[in-house]
């Protein structure tokens, strides 16, 4: 593993106060949520549907603004940054797996795990070296020529769990990563995601409605209108 | 489920997409509207010109028709109306007549009583009526004219009218109408008596009519007349004279009615890039239309319809459109849409059903033709694959197969080394359409080729690298919006770089010819110098040396248009002439003549080969020589004015070439010529000077060519749509994909600095390969098209200024638009299209 | 007299202007008529006619009238126009077939200037030739005349049985109160004919008399005319008849004359007032709506006195509308009469004439 990806900062952290969000119809969907999510802990958060699970990952990610309350990101608050220094931060500090994988079908699989590099300043080389370190780690290693086409659903998100970690960010954002995997596959994608979040000391939220899913977090909490409650067991 | 499903999709797809369907269905209409005008103007200029052609022949059943306007010797008449099959011959005088304010009404010396049993409609009635008494044919001073004739002379019945013809004007009476002739048609009639004594024709007929014996053979009485015929006359029937008015233009025609058809088939390529990206915006869609059981037919059906949908209204607005732009064309630049093949009066639309039908069929067939294609990808992809993976139906790393292309580019090669078909180049459209399909076909192969360079050495600014990437990544895509581009790149590159070299053959030619300081010229029909013109002439002071020539139409065939016979000085300077190849010497006893490049190849004869000529009395004419000649595009020849005048007797010169004396003025000499010019001709001499006459004939190319720069216009305005399409089409289509980057961090500037790159590359690859594809194009036109269509050659010429332009005009384009469409799909919120999986 | 078809030659010179004017000589009595010559043309006049009518019946023994005329026009154009087309001298030709078989004549017309081997009247013996038509005389002083008409063929020789017959005053032929509304006027009536009429593949020899009137004139009918009636009429005894009268407008006479040769040869000259004709039947054209006297009782006084002649027509279509040329409309038919046949020619009856 000699072209490592870089480990992020120790105090990166992700810190949650007194959020609150409606809709625009004036439904409030939370109200106080507050969490705090340390390097190397893996969140899982679980709701009904409509409960709003999405919306909140996009408050944390600072594609949407709250009504009230603040997203702290590695000690960087997201209600001081305009819309650059949002883009700025999720280029550097946050790592993305959805549902559908979004793996570009025009770019080989290596390029795609490079992505989150090339958008910044590493040069194309270092990169795409890394990017095959990184296809190693989620064991595809042999496969960074390849493209979309020739994958599973499985193979789809390890090489996006690989994308989301390739730039070292302090916190990695899931949503419902799961969602298009059969459970065996989920399964392992599950424990490779919670592994390699881990292993890498970034914080981990992973929004979900799948037990299963939920229970490789170190903690689960429920998304409710009053805001965040743990889950018993 | 089928049909309900159908109509939900369509109506739905057009809700959403109103614009994208209203190019598609515009682009079509474009072409048609082209093609329908063109087709309208030709069709009613041609009709016209018929027209008038018949109004002058009287429709006889057969005529005899002397090969120049010599005319023939009239003792002809005598033996021909008794020959066999003949029931009654009429002879003809012609005489180009001009009213004394210019303008022009042809006039027929006619026997009356012939013509009324040959070709009553050129018979006079006489105002007060027939049977009364006062009908007064034989009268030296009866003129009758057409009601038009009347209407250009501003004269009516009983007025007196001074007519100018052949060097001769006489004052006469309008005694009567011509009612038979068709209305808008010029003609006037006099008695033949007086057409010989009065207008200097005195021996001389141009034309006997011919009615055929009931029940006999018009192939055998040819026969027969044949034998009667002198090398001065020749034999001709209406199917002749239609041939020969249609061989008039009909090169000229058929190469805008190609263009026409090309507006079409760029159109058609929009509707396919159109086509195919919605296609390819619905795959998930359609599979899940095929996973719920609906069959592949059904489905191409539905690409079909919307495609014809769109063709239909597309073909109905084009038809109208092109009727609107014919009348106007018309208006503006006459029936030959400025190419100056027929008379100065437009003549009336005439609306044409056929074409406007097969105009019609041809925008469906561009318009299905454009949504099959694309239909039939879409139901080939493979609904699970399509459910996953909204991208590319085709494999980023699959070659591009070159053997489709290169088999096209050969078959087209092919047909451009055939020769003429029919007098027309049509293997040589053939050529280019084959040559346009195989670089269309080769374009995924040649955009990564392009492409390569950039992808192998990266810049490191993410959003070029990436556009980059996703142009190689997505070889079907690319393509679709580079045919377009291509297509009309290559058309308009192709046209411009002909229309360059021909200019710049004709501006260089005017050069080598136009070597007097100054051109003398007699009005066409006033007569011409006599001897002892040429002799006052050649004394005005100021003049060092004149040269004079005599031009003549020459008919060698019925069908085709008359040749001119040019008499001049020819040797041994050969002044004002550019030989092509060698001289040769002609062998002992032959008359040497010089035909022009369009009289050698029509003639079928090169230099040192003997020539059959309707002149003279049975002499052997060889050619000399072959000369280039971009002026008179049905040929001509050039002969010594001594064979000439011993051949022909005539010593009249109608035009002259004038070197001054060193110090002498040409407005001054100018002047003097004028004044010099015996009497009759007052009024009737022109002069000019070379600059005059060189800007005068650019500034008739240039109108001849209006109409192709038009279409030029047309082509780049279809490609640019073309790209626009394609562009707001993916990026909209691209949504999830900017979504996605927007999450990873990427900016808005950044994905509209991608989308702008994938635009400009896009135009510039386009723009690049239509270019080369049109300089190909352009060769087949410049040595296939135009040397069988007009007979002359040109050395090609590359008019580089605009082919930087365009292409960089293009890539502008191209990438504003690109970006453009893709602050459409930016607006879209980032995060709702990472979920919306479909 | 005749003729119709002078009729369009004289149409054709009424309103000439810019030509220097053409002097006709004036037809005066006295004139000495001398043969052959007289039998070719007179280009100097402006219209001179061979007009010949006969009556024949073929092997079946059916009768036909057939009429064979050949007009000269001497044209008022410049005599000094170069031009081989000038229409100096124009020729006409009329030819037409009575059957009653058929109801209705068969008739054809040609015209043309003459000239270029294809038209002309050749002076000193009767040879006239429109394109391959053709009226000539032989050495022998047999007429000969070969038509190809539209419908039908004619093939015939005429052989005169007796000498020329002088009209009028030796040969000066008076029509109208002015001396010079007159012409040269000389007939061959009792010619025998011999020959073929055929019409299509039907037809054959046939055989008969004929009636050759030979006149020209510079100046012929008085303003005030409308049209004439006139007939020749060959008697089974030999002996013939030439009656006409001059209409005014409201069809009373203007002018009449004629003339009777006795088998024997004695001619009687008729004077205005000698000539009678009545109309007894009237035949109304459903073509040109002209209503025609087509049979007439012709009264004649003799120095033995008076004589009728009831004559009838072959049938009562014979009307001729040869506008298409340009030429007027008129009734030319074979007729009968107790002892003889003939022709009558009634002009003017579909529109006034003028001459």
């Amino acid at each position: 593993m000699s072209p490592q990806s870089p480990m992020p900062a120790p105090d990166a952290r992700l810190q949650i106060r007194a959020l609150s969000k409606s809709v625009p119809g004036g439904r409030v969907l939370f109200s106080g949520l507050t969490l705090d999510v340390a390097p190397g802990d893996l969140v899982a958060i679980m709701g009904e549907s409509g409960s709003g699970k999405s919306t909140l990952l996009n408050l944390i990610a600072g594609l949407d603004h709250p009504d009230g309350g603040e997203v702290v990101i590695a000690g960087t608050r997201l209600g001081g940054l305009d819309e650059r220094g949002l883009t700025d931060l999720r280029r550097r500090q946050i790592g993305f797996v959805f549902q559908a994988f979004h793996i570009l079908p025009y770019l080989t699989l290596r390029r795609n795990v490079a992505l989150p590099l090339a958008i910044g300043k590493t040069g194309t080389a270092e990169a795409l070296a890394r990017a095959d370190a990184m296809l190693e780690q989620v064991g595809l290693g042999a496969r960074g020529d390849d493209y979309a086409r020739d994958l599973s659903g499985g193979e789809m998100q390890r090489v996006a769990i690989a994308r989301a970690l390739i730039h070292g960010p302090a916190l990695i954002l899931a949503d419902e990563p799961t969602g298009n995997l059969d459970p065996e596959t989920a399964a392992l994608v599950l424990a490779l995601f919670g592994k390699a979040a881990r292993e890498r000391g970034a914080a981990g939220v992973l929004v979900t409605h799948s037990a299963a899913a939920a229970a490789i977090a170190d903690r689960t909490v429920w998304l409710t209108p009053s805001g965040l409650v743990a889950a018993d067991g | 489920m089928a049909d309900a499903a159908l109509r939900w999709m369509i109506a739905g797809e057009w809700r959403q997409h109103p614009g994208r369907i209203a190019v598609a269905a515009l682009a079509i209409a474009v072409g048609v509207a082209l093609g329908f005008a063109v087709h309208l103007v030709n069709g009613s200029a041609l009709a016209s010109f018929g027209q008038a052609i018949r109004t002058v022949n009287g429709a006889a059943d057969l005529q005899i028709t002397a090969t120049s306007a010599l005319g023939m010797d009239e003792a002809l008449y005598g033996r021909v109306a008794l020959a066999a099959g003949v029931a009654d011959a009429s002879p003809v005088v012609m005489l180009k007549a001009k009213s004394p304010s210019g303008e022009a009404i042809p006039v027929l010396g006619l026997d009356v009583i012939r013509a009324a049993n040959v070709t009553p409609t050129t018979i006079g009635v006489s105002a007060s009526g027939p049977g009364t008494g006062a009908t007064d044919p034989f009268a030296s001073d009866a003129l009758f004219l057409s009601r038009a004739a009347l209407a250009a002379a501003r004269v009516r019945v009983g007025d007196s009218l001074a007519i100018t013809a052949n060097g001769h004007t006489q004052t006469m009476v309008v005694r009567g109408t011509l009612p038979a002739v068709a209305d808008g048609q010029r003609l006037g009639a006099i008695d033949i008596a007086a057409s010989q004594s009065l207008f200097g024709r005195l021996g001389r007929i141009d034309r006997i009519d011919l009615k055929l014996a009931d029940g006999a053979q018009p192939g055998a009485a040819r026969l027969a007349l044949a034998r009667l015929l002198p090398p001065d006359a020749i034999l001709s029937d209406g199917d002749d004279q239609t041939a020969q008015s249609d061989a008039l233009s009909r090169a000229y025609r058929v190469n805008l009615d190609m263009l026409a058809l090309v507006a079409l088939l760029t159109g058609s390529f929009l509707v396919y890039a159109t086509q195919s990206l919605s296609v390819a915006r619905r795959l998930q869609a359609f599979a899940l239309l095929r996973t719920l059981g609906m069959q592949k037919r059904a489905l191409i059906a539905l690409v079909a319809t919307e495609g014809a949908l769109a063709g239909l209204a597309g073909s109905v607005l084009g038809l109208l459109l092109g009727y609107g732009l014919a009348a106007g064309a018309m208006a503006l630049l006459g029936g030959d849409l400025g190419g100056g093949y027929f008379g100065d009066a437009p003549p009336p639309l005439i609306f044409a059903p056929g074409a406007a039908l097969a105009f019609f069929a041809l925008g469906m067939a561009a318009a299905i033709g454009g949504s099959v294609l694309p239909a039939l990808d879409g139901a080939r992809a493979a609904p699970a694959v399509a459910l996953k993976n909204a991208g590319d139906a085709l494999d980023p790393r699959a070659r591009p197969g070159l053997m489709v292309p290169l088999v096209l580019a050969g078959l087209g090669i092919g047909a451009a080394l055939m020769p003429a078909a029919a007098r027309l180049p049509l293997f040589g459209y053939l050529a280019i359409a084959l040559l346009l399909a195989a670089g269309i076909a080769a374009m995924p192969g040649v955009a990564r080729l392009l492409l390569a360079p950039l992808a192998r050495r990266p810049s490191g600014a993410f959003a070029f690298d990436l556009a980059v990437q996703h142009l190689r990544g997505t070889p079907g895509a690319a393509a679709s919006a580079l045919s377009g581009i291509v297509a009309s790149t290559a058309l308009m590159i192709a046209m411009a770089i002909m229309v360059t070299s021909f200019r710049g053959a004709v501006d260089e030619w005017l050069g080598d010819i136009l070597s007097g300081d100054l051109y003398l010229r007699s009005d066409p029909g006033s007569g011409g110098f006599d001897p002892a013109a040429q002799g006052a002439l050649a004394r005005v002071k100021g003049v060092e040396r004149i040269m004079f020539s005599r031009t003549v139409p020459l008919v060698l065939a019925a069908d085709q248009p008359p040749m001119q016979l040019i008499a001049r000085p020819v040797m041994p300077a050969m002044e004002a002439m550019t030989l092509i190849g060698s001289a040769v010497r002609p062998p002992r006893g032959a008359i040497p003549v010089w035909l022009s490049e369009p009289a050698a190849r029509i003639l079928g004869r090169s230099a040192g080969q003997s020539v059959r000529l309707p002149l003279g009395h049975g002499e052997h004419f060889a050619v000399a020589g072959v000369w280039r000649d971009y002026a008179r595009q049905q040929g001509a020849i050039a002969i010594e004015s001594s064979d000439y005048e011993r051949m022909s007797g005539d010593l009249a010169r109608d035009a002259a070439m004038v070197v001054l004396a060193p110090g002498a003025s040409a407005d001054s000499v100018s002047r003097a010529l004028i004044a010099a010019s015996p009497p009759a001709l007052q009024g009737q001499v022109q002069t000019a000077q070379p600059a005059v006459l060189r800007r005068f004939a650019l500034t008739l190319f240039d109108r001849s060519f209006a109409i192709t720069y038009l279409l030029e216009a047309v082509a780049i305005i279809v490609g640019l749509a073309g790209v626009a399409a394609t562009t707001s089409a993916q990026a909209l289509a691209r949504t999830r994909e900017f979504g996605m980057l927007r999450h990873i961090g990427v900016s808005r500037g950044q994905v509209l600095a991608m989308l702008g790159s994938e635009g400009a590359l896009l135009g510039l690859v386009g723009s690049m390969a239509g270019v080369l594809l049109g300089i190909a194009i352009s060769q087949v036109l410049i040595h296939v098209v135009n040397p069988q269509s007009f007979n002359w050659t040109m050395s090609t010429r590359f008019p580089l200024g605009l082919m930087a332009s365009v292409i960089a005009a293009l890539t502008v384009a191209a990438s504003a638009t690109a970006m453009l469409a893709g602050r459409r799909a930016l607006s879209v919120d980032a995060v709702r299209a990472v979920r919306a999986d479909w | 007299m005749k003729r119709a078809h002078a009729i369009m030659a004289l149409a054709l010179m009424a309103a000439t202007s810019a030509a220097p004017p053409v002097v006709y000589p004036v037809v005066s009595p006295g004139r000495t008529f001398a043969f052959p010559a007289d039998h070719g043309a007179h280009p100097e006049y402006r219209t001179e006619w061979w007009y010949v009518t006969g009556i024949v019946a073929g092997v079946d023994g059916k009768r036909l009238g057939f009429q064979v005329t050949f007009f000269r026009s001497r044209l008022p154009v410049d005599p000094n126009n170069a031009s081989a087309f000038a229409a100096k001298q124009v020729l006409f030709a009329h030819v037409a077939l009575s059957d009653p078989a058929t109801g209705h004549i068969l008739h054809d017309e040609r015209a043309a200037r003459a000239g270029f081997g294809l038209a002309g009247a050749k002076v000193g013996d009767a040879d006239i030739t429109i394109r391959d038509w053709r009226l000539v005389r032989l050495a022998d002083g047999q007429f000969t005349t070969r038509i190809a008409a539209k419908g039908f063929t004619l093939d015939l020789a005429f052989t005169p049985s007796q000498p020329p017959l002088l009209e009028g005053q030796g040969g000066y032929s008076r029509k109208g109160p002015k001396p010079s509304e007159a012409s040269y006027y000389y007939s061959l009536p009792q010619m025998r004919v011999s020959g073929t009429i055929m019409r299509g593949k039907a037809g054959g020899s046939v055989s008969g008399k004929a009636w050759l009137d030979r006149e020209w004139s510079s100046s012929y009918l008085n303003p005030v005319a409308a049209g004439w009636d006139w007939t020749g009429l060959n008697f089974d005894d030999g002996s013939a008849l030439m009656a006409f009268r001059i209409r005014r407008r409201d069809g009373s006479t203007l002018w009449a004359g004629g003339s009777f040769r006795r088998a024997g040869g004695a001619v009687v000259v008729l004077a205005p007032g000698d000539v009678s004709l009545v109309p007894m039947r009237r035949w109304t054209s459903p073509r040109t709506g002209a209503t025609y006297p087509i049979a007439q009782t012709l009264t004649i006084r003799l120095p033995e006195g008076v004589r009728r002649f009831a004559l009838t027509p072959f049938m009562a279509d014979q009307e001729l509308d040869a506008r298409r040329s340009g030429l007027p409309i008129y009734w030319e038919g074979a007729v009968t009469t107790p002892g003889g046949s003939g022709y009558l020619e009634l002009t003017g009856y579909a529109a006034p004439m003028k001459m």
